[in-house]
C-alpha cells in the first residue's frame, strides 16, 4: 500500500516540474500529461484492487478507508479523462484564437492541472484534520491560478472574487478546527493533535458546547468551499471563466473534496453536538442553495453559467442528503457525488466545444445544433438528460433515493419544496437546451463538428459508467461492500 | 504580554485609519512583528526548544519580511495609478473596529467566562472581525489583501492562546499556504493593474447573474 501511495504522491509534482522547466514541443507535453495521468490511474486501480474495505490503511500521516477510496476513484477518473481530452481541447482553443500570445503556455496549464489534482489527492489521504485544512487551502490557491489562466478582465474578476470569498470561508473553517483542537486538549492533552482516527475513538467525550461552536464554523467554512448559498457568489463566475476542462474538475472533483472534508469533520463532531442542529442547518442551506439557483437557471443566457447554477442545484441536493443523515441517504449522496462529477465533466466539456464551434457563449445565438453539428448535439442532449436526473443515468437513482430518504425521515416539507424546485431547474435547462438543439439554424454558422474520436470515446465511457454505477451499485458486490463500509464510517 | 496586547490593539485601530498603501503595509509588518513577539514569549514560557522558537522565527521570516516585501514591491509599481477614491470614509471603519472590540469582549465573557487569556482572546477576535471589515469596506486590492492577512494573524493568535500553537507540521503547512496566497494575490494585483489600469476592485463589475 505504501509503495502505491508513494508513487501516487510523487508522480504529479514530478510531471509538473518537467512540464514547467524542460522546453518541450506541445505534442511531447500532451503525451507526458496523458502518460502521467494514465500511470496514476493504473496505480490507483492496483491500490483499489489490493484494498480491503473493512481494513483501513493507517500510519502516522496517512489514512485510507472506504470513504477516501471512493472519493479517490471519482477524482482519478476525472483526472484521467481530463488529461486524455486536453489535447483536442487545447489545440482547438489555439485554432479558435481564444488562447493567444503569452497565454499559449501549454506547459503552465499542464503543470497547474497536475498540481491541482495532486492537492486534491492529498486532501483524501491525510489523517489529520489540520493537514486536511492545509490541503484544501492549497487546492483553492492552485485552482485560482487555473481560473485566471487566460488573464482576461472577466477571468481576473472571477479569480479575485474566488480567492477573497473562499479564503475568508476557509479561515473560518480553520477557526472551527482550532476550537476542535482546544476541545481535544481540554480532554486529553496535546498528544496526537487533530489525528482523525484518535479523535474518532474519543469523539463521545469531547465538550459538547465546544463541538457545537466548532460545527458552526466548520459548516460555514467548508460549505463556502463547496458552494453553499449564501456564500456561493464566487461559484458561477469561477466556473464560467475557467477553461472548460478546469470547470469540469472544479465542479466535479473540488466540490466533492469539500463535502468529503465536511463529512470527516462531522464524524468527530456529531456524537457530542447531536445531529439536530446539523440537520436543520444543512437542510435550510441546501434548500436555499437550490432555490437561489432556480431563477438564474431559467433566465440564463450564458452556456457555462447555466451549468454552474446547475452545479449549485446538485450541491444543494448533496447537502440535503447529508442533512438527513441516515444510512440510506448517505449512500445516495456518495452515488450522487460520482454521477454528478462524471456528467458535469461531460457537460462542461461539451459547453467548451460548443463555444469553440459557434464562437459565442450566448445561448440565444445558437440554434439548430442537431442539423449542423449532430455529434456535439447528441452528447449535449445526453449530458442534459443526465444532469436533470432522467433514467437510465446515475443521477436519477441518487436523486430519487435522497428524496425518498427525506420523506422517510420526517422531512416531508423540505422534500416537497425540493421537488418543486427541481422541477423549476428541469424546465429551465430543458427549455434552453432544446432551443439550442432543435430550432432552425439562423445567423451563426458553426465551424463544424469539432469532437475527436478520443473525446467521443472518453465521454461515452464516463456516461456509461454513471449508468452502470447508479443503477447497479447494489448488484455489484464489491462496490456495494465499499459503499456500505464508507457509509458505516460516516454514520457510525 | 499585556503590553503586546495593547500595542496590537492600537496597531489594528491605526490600520483602519490609514488609506495610503505604503504606510499600511509597514503597519502590517509591525503587526506581524508583535504577533511574532507574542509567539516567542509564549514559546519561552513553555520551555523553549525547537517547537517553542520555530513558529516565532517562521512568523518573522514569512509575515514580517517576505509578505510586506512582496506587497511593497507591487505598491512601488503602482505610482501612476488612476486615483479612484471610492473607499468608505475612514471614520466608519474605525467606528466599526471600536464596536467590534466591545463585541469581542462580550463574546469572550459569554462563551469562556474566567479564561485566563481573556484579553488576548478578545484581541484576536477583534483582529479577525476587523480584518473582515477591512476586506468588505476597502475596495483597493492591496487593502483587501492587508485585511485578509490581519484576519489570518487574528486566527493565528487565537490558536496560540487557546492551544499553545498547533503541531509543527500543520503550522508549517499554514505558513506555506499564507505565503503562496500572498504570492498569487500579488500576481493577480499586477495583472489587475495591467488590464484595468487600476487596482480598485470596484471597476470589476462585469460578471453578474
Amino acid at each position: 500500500m505504501l509503495t502505491y501511495l508513494s508513487i501516487l504522491i510523487c508522480l504529479p509534482p514530478l510531471c509538473a516540474i518537467l512540464a514547467l522547466l524542460v522546453k518541450m514541443p506541445n505534442a511531447a507535453l500532451h503525451w507526458l500529461h496523458r502518460l502521467t495521468a494514465t500511470v496514476f490511474g493504473a496505480t490507483m486501480v492496483m491500490l483499489v484492487a489490493s484494498f480491503d474495505p473493512t481494513q483501513p490503511f493507517h500510519n502516522d500521516y496517512f489514512y485510507i478507508d472506504a470513504l477516501s477510496v471512493w472519493v479517490m476513484v471519482i477524482i482519478t477518473t476525472l483526472y484521467v479523462a481530463a488529461s486524455w481530452t486536453a489535447k483536442s481541447y487545447l489545440s482547438r482553443e489555439e485554432k479558435c484564437g481564444v488562447l493567444k500570445g503569452e497565454q499559449l503556455q501549454t506547459g503552465r496549464y499542464f503543470a497547474l492541472m497536475q498540481m491541482f489534482c495532486w492537492t486534491m489527492f492529498l486532501v483524501l489521504i491525510v489523517n489529520n484534520l489540520g493537514l486536511m485544512w492545509v490541503a484544501i487551502e492549497a487546492t483553492t490557491l492552485i485552482s485560482a491560478l487555473l481560473i485566471s489562466y487566460k488573464f482576461t478582465k472577466a477571468a481576473l474578476e472571477a479569480t479575485w472574487k474566488y480567492i477573497m470569498v473562499c479564503s475568508v470561508g476557509i479561515c473560518l473553517a480553520l477557526l472551527g478546527t482550532l476550537i476542535l483542537y482546544y476541545a481535544q486538549i481540554q480532554l486529553m492533552g496535546s498528544a496526537n493533535a487533530l489525528d482523525w482516527v484518535y479523535l474518532k475513538q474519543h469523539a463521545t467525550a469531547l465538550n459538547p458546547s465546544l463541538t457545537k461552536l466548532a460545527l458552526l464554523f466548520i459548516l460555514i467554512g467548508y460549505g463556502t468551499k463547496a458552494g453553499m448559498a449564501p456564500m456561493h457568489s464566487w461559484l458561477p463566475d469561477a466556473y464560467a471563466e475557467a477553461p472548460s476542462l478546469t470547470s469540469g474538475m472544479l465542479s466535479g472533483a473540488l466540490c466533492t473534496c469539500a463535502i468529503y472534508v465536511l463529512l470527516r469533520n462531522l464524524v468527530i463532531i456529531l456524537p457530542t453536538a447531536g445531529s439536530e442542529l446539523m440537520s436543520s442547518m444543512l437542510l435550510f442551506f441546501a434548500l436555499l442553495t437550490v432555490a437561489i439557483a432556480v431563477p438564474f437557471v431559467v433566465v440564463q443566457r450564458d452556456v457555462k453559467r447555466i451549468l454552474a447554477y446547475s452545479s449549485m442545484e446538485n450541491i444543494g441536493i448533496m447537502l440535503a442528503g447529508v442533512g438527513v443523515f441516515t444510512m440510506f441517504s448517505l449512500k445516495a449522496v456518495l452515488i450522487h457525488m460520482y454521477s454528478h462529477a462524471m456528467i458535469k465533466f461531460v457537460l462542461f466539456f461539451m459547453a467548451g466545444t460548443i463555444i469553440q464551434e459557434y464562437g459565442t457563449r450566448n445561448m440565444m445565438r445558437i440554434h439548430g445544433m442537431f442539423k449542423d453539428v449532430p455529434q456535439t448535439a447528441t452528447f449535449w442532449l445526453t449530458g442534459m438528460l443526465g444532469i436533470l436526473g432522467l433514467p437510465p443515468f446515475g443521477l436519477f437513482f441518487s436523486k430519487f433515493n435522497i428524496l425518498t430518504a427525506m420523506f422517510k425521515s420526517e422531512h416531508q416539507i423540505a422534500g416537497s419544496i425540493l421537488v418543486v424546485l427541481l422541477a423549476g431547474v428541469l424546465i429551465g435547462i430543458l427549455y434552453h437546451g432544446m432551443r439550442m438543439l432543435c430550432d432552425r439554424s439562423r445567423a451563426r454558422q458553426p465551424l463544424g463538428d469539432l469532437l475527436q474520436p478520443v473525446d467521443i470515446f472518453v465521454l461515452l465511457l464516463l456516461l456509461l459508467a454513471t449508468c452502470v454505477v447508479g443503477a447497479g451499485f447494489e448488484n455489484i458486490t464489491w462496490l456495494n461492500h465499499l459503499l456500505s463500509q464508507a457509509v458505516m464510517i460516516i454514520g457510525g | 504580554m499585556e503590553y503586546l496586547v495593547v500595542a496590537l490593539m492600537c496597531i489594528v485601530f491605526l490600520q483602519t485609519r490609514f488609506m495610503e498603501l505604503h504606510r499600511s503595509t509597514i503597519l502590517l509588518a509591525v503587526q506581524s512583528a508583535i504577533i511574532a513577539a507574542a509567539c516567542l514569549v509564549i514559546g519561552i514560557a513553555h520551555g523553549g526548544g525547537l517547537h517553542g522558537f520555530l513558529p516565532g522565527i517562521l512568523t518573522i521570516i514569512v509575515k514580517v519580511i517576505c509578505i510586506p516585501f512582496a506587497i511593497l514591491k507591487v505598491v512601488r509599481e503602482l505610482k501612476d495609478e488612476k486615483e479612484i477614491m471610492s473607499d468608505i470614509n475612514v471614520n466608519y471603519s474605525t467606528g466599526v473596529a471600536a464596536f467590534v472590540l466591545g463585541l469581542s469582549y462580550m463574546i469572550v465573557d459569554r462563551i469562556l467566562p474566567g479564561f485566563e487569556g481573556r484579553d488576548i482572546l478578545a484581541t484576536s477576535m477583534f483582529m479577525i472581525m476587523t480584518g473582515l471589515a477591512l476586506i468588505v469596506m476597502r475596495s483597493r486590492a492591496i487593502m483587501q489583501m492587508i485585511g485578509m492577512i490581519t484576519m489570518e494573524n487574528g486566527i493565528y493568535l487565537l490558536g496560540l492562546v487557546m492551544t499553545e500553537g498547533l503541531p509543527i507540521i500543520i503550522e508549517l503547512g499554514v505558513f506555506l499556504d499564507v505565503l503562496i496566497a500572498v504570492v498569487i494575490l500579488v500576481i493577480l494585483t499586477t495583472r489587475l493593474r495591467l488590464n484595468f489600469q487600476t487596482t480598485d476592485t470596484n471597476v470589476m463589475q462585469k460578471l453578474k447573474g
